[in-house]
């Protein structure tokens, strides 16, 4: 038996079932061959075209590290042996600590973990169901509900408060995730220095200072390259600047095959694990040992109607390749699903099925992408809910079985005998909690039942779900002294952005 | 003489990257009035083109290659245009993504769109400051000038823009567009149109010339 199966048997027949699911069953896309090849091809690019790194300090870095850099073109030729040297630096097992630490999440490549989408701009209004742009009050009820939820390990602010100054927009966000969850809260607004810097503080606000952030990092930062092969300034700047904090990265690759990438799907993995691997290189070169979590997200653009195709099984199959080349990499991944569906229903609950089985199956540590729409855009509570219930069902599913005396139950088979049943026996009890999935919000019923109480859809019972996690739903605040601190970092941040200046430096 | 113009009209539906050059370069030899062969040849070959895409006949690649080989003739035979003449477009268009923004997927394909529809497009490109801007729209006098911003973060460069061209440019109309920016953004602050994907684009830039 597997050395997982057997920590699992252990967890699911003591007391505690450790955070997150359970991964038993595990299928295979890419071979050994493949793995391979698509590293050596990376290398290969790495070497002979480059990457273009905007960021001058990164350039200097790569430059006196060996590479061959071009000024002009900004480019930057990186040695395999400057990426294995990287690899051999970089850490394997991250812990994304949260707030509350029951809900620490551990890849360690053993647990799956799901969070929901984040920064969208656009909400559906809970109550008028307008569409329009997202609040912070969008963005506190989000929070909560994602707290409330049993298949959201890690939080990211599902959308941006639009409707604060839009050079603290960020800042906001971050004060109302840490506020409303419990939970790891990882963003993916740190686009300038100082943007990291200001991030950073206030995750050290909330952590009760730099040494106790350092241990427990309870904020990360989702940092995206800029397909093809190319990193953008600020985003480079902010990397080194967290990594040098000990805010946990990642770096995840968003080509778009056959638009910002192959149209093949392997093809376009090799220029997403190059930007990858390059990012990794400049980062463990400005801070050896830094925590990096390999990211990938692509999507094909839908080439009728030019959309991204998140949720499509193209989507999914990348998500699972780029889970099994971070696992070739023994680094821990966080990969993308997302639906372009309009509105809760059939299509959504599709793609984010389809998006999230694939990964899930294949290992996927960190998978982020439930809950907002119109690919990765529009916020709408139900649908988190509706996900939520997805993600338990495809736990269950690959959770794992395995033969042992107390599965086989030939005992209870003795005992029960030919022609009774089971219903009267312990071991259906014991098995029902850990073996037997309960939906929340699938209706089972007999069509009788269903009728009598108003013939309510799956997207009715989300709906009261929501509301009662709304009402009910309580989460402890941070103290008044962290808020005070967090409040006093917007406020210093907060700038006129009118007038020219640059969020870049 | 018709032929050969017919010939060049294909060359764009049938996006033939490599030879069309050549084929623009006999034109040239031949002493075909090269505004003809644009208008005849180029402009109506991009035209079918970007009706069978907006009609969903032919995928994305397909329009752009149209559009690249459009190009490819274009850089042979504007050049042969005698002094004092000019091809007839349905007018100039200045585009570009706002500063400290990199995502330019969108606004590719609306500038691909405009020139497939008969607008001359000039790309300033990403992460474009608000003086680039405006400097281009006075230096160009473009009709329209078109902006994209992704993020709530730079949405607001957007505005940052058209009020001061409204003072200096008053002539020079806008249009904003991106994945957050809505309609009622847009109306707040002061552009003269906003869509929501690149065909709309196209719409909203006929309306503002028409
Ligand atoms: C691909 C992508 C990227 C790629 C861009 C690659 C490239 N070469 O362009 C990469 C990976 C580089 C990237 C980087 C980042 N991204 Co990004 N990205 C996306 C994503 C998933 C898709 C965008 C896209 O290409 N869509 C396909 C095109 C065809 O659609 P479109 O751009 O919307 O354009 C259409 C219409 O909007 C319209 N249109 C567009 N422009 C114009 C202009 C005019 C005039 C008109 C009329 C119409 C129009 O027509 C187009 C065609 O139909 C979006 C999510 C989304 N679905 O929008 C996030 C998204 C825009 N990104 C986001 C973020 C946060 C970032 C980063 C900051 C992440 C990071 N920490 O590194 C960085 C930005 C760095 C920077 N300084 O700009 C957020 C923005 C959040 C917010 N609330 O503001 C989004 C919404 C994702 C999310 N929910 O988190 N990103």
């Amino acid at each position: 038996m597997p050395q997982e199966q057997w920590t699992l048997r252990r967890s699911l027949s003591g007391e505690s079932v450790s955070y997150g699911i359970q991964r038993g069953i595990r299928f295979q896309i890419l071979s050994d061959e493949d793995l391979d090849r698509i590293h050596w091809g990376t290398l290969h690019i790495l070497e002979k075209v480059g990457v273009q790194v905007d960021s001058p300090t990164c350039r200097k870095l790569l430059k006196e590290n060996g590479c061959e850099t071009d000024e002009k073109s900004r480019s930057a030729k990186i040695p395999s042996h400057l990426v294995e040297e990287a690899l051999r630096k970089k850490k394997s097992a991250i812990t994304l600590a949260a707030r509350n630490p029951k809900y620490d999440a551990r890849l360690d490549m053993n647990h799956s973990y799901m969070c929901a989408n984040g920064n969208g701009a656009v909400a559906i209004d809970f109550e008028t169901g307008e569409r329009r742009n997202s609040t912070k009050k969008d963005l506190v009820d989000s929070t909560t509900i994602c707290d409330a939820l049993p298949n959201v390990h890690v939080h990211w602010p599902m959308v941006s408060s639009t409707d604060m100054p839009p050079s603290v927009v960020h800042l906001h966000d971050l004060e109302a995730s840490l506020n409303h969850t419990e939970k790891h809260v990882m963003y993916e607004t740190g686009v300038t220095l100082q943007d990291a810097k200001d991030l950073t503080a206030m995750g050290y606000a909330a952590a009760g200072g730099e040494k106790e952030y350092r241990r427990r990092p309870i904020t990360s930062c989702l940092q995206c390259t800029y397909a093809p092969l190319q990193h953008d300034a600020g985003v480079m700047d902010a990397s080194l600047e967290f990594a040098r904090s000990g805010v946990p990265l990642v770096f995840f690759c968003m080509p778009q095959p056959g638009a910002t990438g192959p149209a093949s799907m392997v093809g376009s993995v090799v220029v997403g694990n190059a930007e990858v691997l390059s990012a990794l290189v400049m980062t463990q070169l400005s801070t050896p040992g830094a925590a990096v979590i390999y990211g990938l997200g692509i999507a094909p653009l839908d080439m009728k109607t030019t959309v991204r195709a998140g949720g499509s099984p193209e989507h999914a199959i990348c998500s699972a390749m780029g889970t099994e080349m971070a696992h070739y990499y023994d680094m821990p991944s966080c990969v993308g699903v997302s639906g372009t569906a309009k509105e809760p229903g059939i299509q959504a609950a599709i793609e984010t099925y389809t998006g999230c089985v694939g990964p899930l199956l294949a290992g996927a540590d960190l998978m982020c992408g439930i809950g907002l729409l119109e690919d990765s855009s529009c916020l709408h509570l139900e649908q988190v809910v509706i996900d939520d219930e997805i993600v338990g069902a495809i736990a269950r599913l690959i959770r794992g079985e395995w033969a042992c005396d107390d599965t086989l139950a030939l005992d209870i088979i003795e005992k029960v005998g030919i022609g009774n049943n089971y219903l009267a026996q312990k071991h259906t009890m014991q098995y029902l909690k850990t073996d037997h999935f309960m939906p929340t919000l699938m209706d089972r019923r007999s069509e009788d039942n269903w009728s009598k109480t108003g013939k309510k859809s799956m997207k009715d019972a989300a709906r009261e779900k929501t509301k009662k996690i709304l009402a009910e739903h309580k989460v402890p605040p941070l103290s008044d002294d962290v808020n005070r601190n967090l409040a006093a970092i917007i406020d210093q941040a907060k700038k006129p952005l009118w007038g020219g200046e640059s969020k870049v430096q | 003489m018709e032929e050969i113009v017919t010939r060049l009209k294909n060359a764009v539906i049938n996006y033939e990257m490599e030879t069309i050059a050549d084929l623009a370069k006999q034109i040239v030899d031949q002493g075909i009035d090269p505004l003809v062969a644009i208008e005849e040849g180029l402009a109506e070959g991009i035209k079918t083109v970007g009706e069978k895409f907006g009609k969903g006949e032919i995928f994305l690649p397909e329009l752009v290659m149209g559009a690249e080989s459009m190009k490819a003739a274009l850089a042979v035979l504007e050049p042969a245009v005698p002094q004092g003449q000019a091809r007839k477009t349905l007018g100039k268009v200045v585009i570009g993504t706002v500063q400290d923004d990199i995502h330019e997927i969108g606004k590719n394909l609306v500038s691909t769109m405009l020139s497939s529809n008969g607008f001359e497009v000039i790309d300033l490109g990403v992460n474009v400051q608000a003086a680039d801007f405006l400097k281009k729209a006075g230096e160009l006098k473009p009709n329209i000038l078109a902006m994209s911003a992704l993020m709530t973060t730079t949405m607001p460069r957007m505005g940052e823009i058209i009020t001061p061209l409204k003072k200096e440019n008053p002539s020079v109309k806008t249009i904003v567009g991106g994945a957050p920016v809505t309609d009622v953004y847009a109306k707040e602050i002061g552009a003269d149109e906003y869509s929501g994907d690149a065909s709309g684009a196209v719409d909203s830039a006929k309306k503002l010339v028409g």
